[in-house]
């Protein structure tokens, strides 16, 4: 921390504590993934790219790699799709109970998303026949429906309802004024919401856990089934694959909307 | 807007929210596949008397209290050190604690079996340096889910924390200065009264995210070291015991309910005073 | 006579149980310039916003150029509003949102260009029309709104309050600039301000509204000597209100209340007012001396006055406790019609908005 003033050494060394304790394990997942051995021994045995081969010649983690961009892909559009008119009716709208309602769409935040699967497997795959892939779209267009709402919402305040209204003034109909005004103003909200959504659902275990089959199988909990199973480095690399994605995503959200500000929408 | 066009904008996301969410939700509750209310308040209440899964139900708060206190205090004084700080690599460091929130858990949990793991780092440097003969046993302890959830947590401690220091205006510190108060003086009592609030929001998220998380206690507790998540889903998957379920379900969404209620008077009480 | 430009008829807002603009009836008169004066939370901005459709009287209705249009969305309305905040469309360029009307009724693009371009040279802007908002200064984007908002060649031109928030040199200068504007273009406009000066300034035709209702209307000249009531005229600047002999209230101006030593002269016309009076304070204000005294008017009645004294007058400023003269000639009375009991009183609370 060269630089930063450090105050006081107590305060000082628990932020490296913390730092170290968020950081170091995912070096040292980077490191073993190079490994020319076979165990997760550390220091590693040999370095080698050995392990990147295997885990993206392993079918099961690139089909489920292709399911989970797909199921990201869908429910981020779907809750962006439903939310932003939800946001709309909840700032611009003249009705009754809104906190209520925004409260509402706000609640699958709340409730343990582990519940949330349990109860869609049992109700909806089981009871209802759902295949495994509608009640996954469903499940997680519901769980992004607070980002979307609550992160397009604050983009939606920012923005001056007047600027609607000289929309309609100077002849737009309502939906053409949402079209040239309104969503522009939405841009960062909708980018933010996006993002965050998008690694929300790819990164999820608690939701899709239950909701696994044969035939649609979600990234990381594949990745989770097969680390119980076996305990070598190909998980490492996949791993590393995954965190050099993350990273990509990171760089594109710093440069749309900026980094801090995207998740500072999801802070209550 | 008219209250028409108003409604026909709630109904599509209204929709999806009450199937996939809502609905099965109360009814995974009353109604379970074969299984009647009275048998899973029946099964909740065996849970809360039956030592085994008492011990569950406690070692999961317990496991969440501790989290949420280091995750505290870890978090906030790099939050205070990063908000505070006029250097340019504040930013930089405030985007690496951030990042890991991008990051998969799965990902993030494997860490700590190449560190605590039987070959890991850590068994392989006590034994390395002959401090023990043997590498103990770090793995599928309570220890391990704690340092596992720490890590998935404390981002989220970090910038709730951050963005409630942020807010209190640096002005009242250095006026506390001015009047005669020592640094640490006035970050007692006037930075951590101030953005208490906040500091209480990031407990109950850090709280409310370690008694539900799964891949932790999944990866590093194994079946020794159970939690309600890894036994609600052995119930759901592997004995298919949906009275048990969905009591354990219960068990978790009243626990992290109550800790947001409670969590909400105190806020309400702080912002008040 | 040719139909108004616009009409009110009877029109009434309420916000639950509290009645914003009520009963208000008005006549814009085509090609002029309206003012809509009053304190703050009288209904202005309200009765803008049912003629601009973006409110619905609650009862009442509203014609534009002799048709019903009460309930026809702004969009359909053919107006210009500026808004206070100007509400230039952050994510287009100053041409853009010029254009933006233009666009909206299909207006092919190359005479869009032109139409646009020529809103801006008549602001003076037509250099910046690549720039953004952001990058404009406050008054810049006040001509932005301006130009935005005449491009269309509305029937009606209605800007709210449009030079309160610059600076207090430029919105003198502004005032000039959008006489020119309606004069070059011939716009009805109807322009909402809570500056008498300013309402005096541009006004073809003033409308002073209290509480929700029109208390007096007319052109300047003839609404600033005659207040209608007491309330009108404190709002005009009247410091002054005393009982005449024959129970009657009036008004004067520090302007005109003039100062003279305690056995100067009568020289004025007998039927001038006259007062003894004792000066309680003497504040220096540069062009002039603000002389406040105690006096009895020809009622009896003991009242406090305040009289402008030119620094350049021959006689000079008397000093705190002196004992003076006042005159106020005939002329310079401004006669009042008894006041109806106030509904609210004259300064409205705070809570606007
Ligand atoms: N949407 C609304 N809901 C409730 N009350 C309102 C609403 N809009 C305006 N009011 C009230 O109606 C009254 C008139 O408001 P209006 O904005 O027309 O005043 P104004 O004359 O424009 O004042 P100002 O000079 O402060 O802009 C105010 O008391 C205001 O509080
Ligand atoms: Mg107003």
């Amino acid at each position: 921390m060269s630089g930063t003033r450090l105050r006081h050494p107590v305060a000082a060394a628990l932020a490296v504590a913390g730092y170290v304790i968020m950081i170091v394990p995912i070096g040292f997942v980077v490191a073993t993934a190079f490994t020319a051995g076979s165990t997760l021994r550390f220091p590693p045995e040999g370095l080698s790219l050995t392990w990147f081969g295997e885990a993206v010649a392993y079918s099961p983690f690139m089909e489920a790699v292709v399911s989970s961009l797909e199921l990201a892909a869908l429910a981020t559009a779907l809750a962006l799709v439903l939310g932003v008119p939800v946001t709309l009716a909840v700032h611009r709208g003249r009705i009754p109970g809104r906190g209520l309602l925004e409260g509402l769409f706000l609640s699958p935040l709340v409730v343990p998303e582990l519940v949330v699967g349990l109860a869609l497997y049992q109700q909806l795959m089981i009871g209802l026949h759902l295949d495994n892939f509608t009640t996954l779209l469903l499940g997680h267009t519901a769980l992004l429906l607070p980002y979307a709402v609550r992160v397009t919402g604050a983009s939606l305040a920012l923005a001056d309802p007047a600027l609607e209204e000289a929309a309609r003034g100077l002849g737009a109909s309502p939906v053409r004024a949402f079209f040239t005004v309104t969503l522009p103003m939405l841009r960062p909200g909708l980018v933010s919401a996006g993002l965050l959504g998008f690694v929300t659902s790819f990164n999820n275990v608690p939701l899709s856990l239950l909701l696994q089959t044969r035939d649609f199988r979600t990234l990381p909990v594949t990745m989770l089934d097969y680390v119980q199973q076996s305990y070598d480095p190909m998980v490492a690399a996949a791993s590393t694959l995954v965190l050099a994605a993350t990273v990509v995503v990171a760089v594109v959200a710093e440069r749309t909307v900026g980094f801090a500000k995207i998740f500072g929408g999801i802070n209550r | 807007m008219r209250a028409r066009s108003t409604l026909l904008l709630l109904l599509p996301g209204l929709a999806f929210l009450l199937v996939g969410f809502l609905l099965p939700a109360v009814a995974m509750l009353f109604a379970p596949p074969g299984v009647t209310f009275a048998q899973v308040i029946e099964r909740m209440g065996a849970m809360l008397t039956d030592p085994y899964d008492l011990g569950i139900v406690w070692r999961t708060v317990r496991i969440g209290l501790v989290v949420t206190a280091v995750c505290v205090l870890l978090g906030f004084p790099i939050a205070s050190l990063l908000a505070r700080s006029r250097s340019r690599w504040a930013g930089v460091l405030l985007a690496l604690a951030i990042f890991p929130l991008l990051l998969s858990n799965v990902v993030r949990t494997f860490g700590w079996l190449v560190v605590l793991g039987s070959n890991g780092v850590i068994g392989q440097l006590l034994t390395g340096l002959g401090l023990v003969e043997k590498a103990p046993q770090l793995l599928y302890t309570e220890l391990a889910i704690v340092l596992g959830l720490v890590q998935l947590f404390l981002p989220l401690a970090v910038i709730t924390c951050y963005s409630a220091v942020a807010q209190v205006d640096p002005g009242l510190e250095e006026a506390a200065r001015g009047l005669g108060a020592s640094r640490t003086r006035t970050f007692w009592s006037i930075l951590v009264p101030l953005s208490l609030p906040g500091v209480v929001v990031a407990a109950t998220l850090v709280f409310a995210g370690s008694v539900t998380a799964y891949t932790t206690p999944y990866l590093l507790g194994g079946s020794s070291q159970r939690m309600l998540s890894t036994q609600l889903f052995s119930y759901a998957s592997v004995t298919v015991d949906w009275a048990a379920a969905s009591a354990t379900a219960v068990v978790m969404t009243v626990l992290v309910f109550l800790v947001s209620g409670i969590s909400a008077l105190v806020g309400r009480k702080g912002a008040v005073s | 006579m040719t139909t108004p430009a616009a009409e009110l008829v009877g029109v009434t807002q309420r916000f639950g149980s509290f009645t914003a603009v009520d009963a208000v009836d008005l006549r814009i008169p085509r090609g002029r310039l309206t003012t809509l004066l009053g304190p703050s939370g009288c209904g202005k901005t309200t009765t803008l916003r049912m003629l601009a459709g973006y409110a619905t009287p609650t009862s009442g209705r509203i014609l534009i150029d002799g048709q019903d249009a009460t309930r026809t969305p702004p969009e359909k309305r053919d107006l210009g509003m500026v808004f206070q905040s100007y509400a230039l469309f952050p994510h287009l360029t100053v041409a853009d949102n010029v254009a933006y009307g233009l666009t909206m009724r299909k207006v092919p693009a190359p005479e869009r260009r032109r139409r646009a371009a020529e809103a801006l040279e008549l602001v003076g802007l037509g250099h910046l029309g690549d720039r953004r908002p952001k990058q404009l200064s406050g008054g810049q984007q006040q001509r932005v709104a301006l130009a935005r908002a005449v491009a269309v060649r509305p029937r009606l031109l209605l800007l709210d309050e449009p030079l309160s928030n610059l600076d207090a040199r430029l919105r003198v200068q502004m005032r000039a600039e959008i006489r020119r504007i309606q004069s070059e273009t011939g716009l009805t406009v109807v322009l909402v301000t809570h500056d008498q000066d300013e309402a005096l300034e541009m006004s073809d035709e003033m409308v002073l509204m209290r509480a929700g209702k029109v208390v007096q209307s007319g052109a300047p000249r003839d609404v600033f000597p005659a207040p209608a009531d007491r309330f009108v005229a404190e709002f005009l600047g009247y410091e002054n209100f005393l009982t005449l002999a024959d129970g009657r209230e009036a008004a004067v101006r520090p302007e005109h209340l003039r100062v003279v030593t305690a056995d100067a002269p009568l020289d004025g016309r007998v039927d001038d007012v006259v007062l003894d009076a004792v000066v309680r304070d003497v504040a220096y204000r540069g062009v002039d001396v603000l002389v406040t005294l105690d006096a009895t008017d020809p009622a009896g009645t003991a009242v406090r006055l305040v009289a402008d004294h030119r620094a350049e007058d021959e006689t000079p400023a008397p000093s705190p406790g002196a004992r003076v003269r006042l005159v106020a000639p005939r002329a310079r009375l401004a006669l009042l019609t008894p006041a109806a009991p106030a509904a609210a009183p004259a300064t409205a609370p705070e809570g606007n908005r």
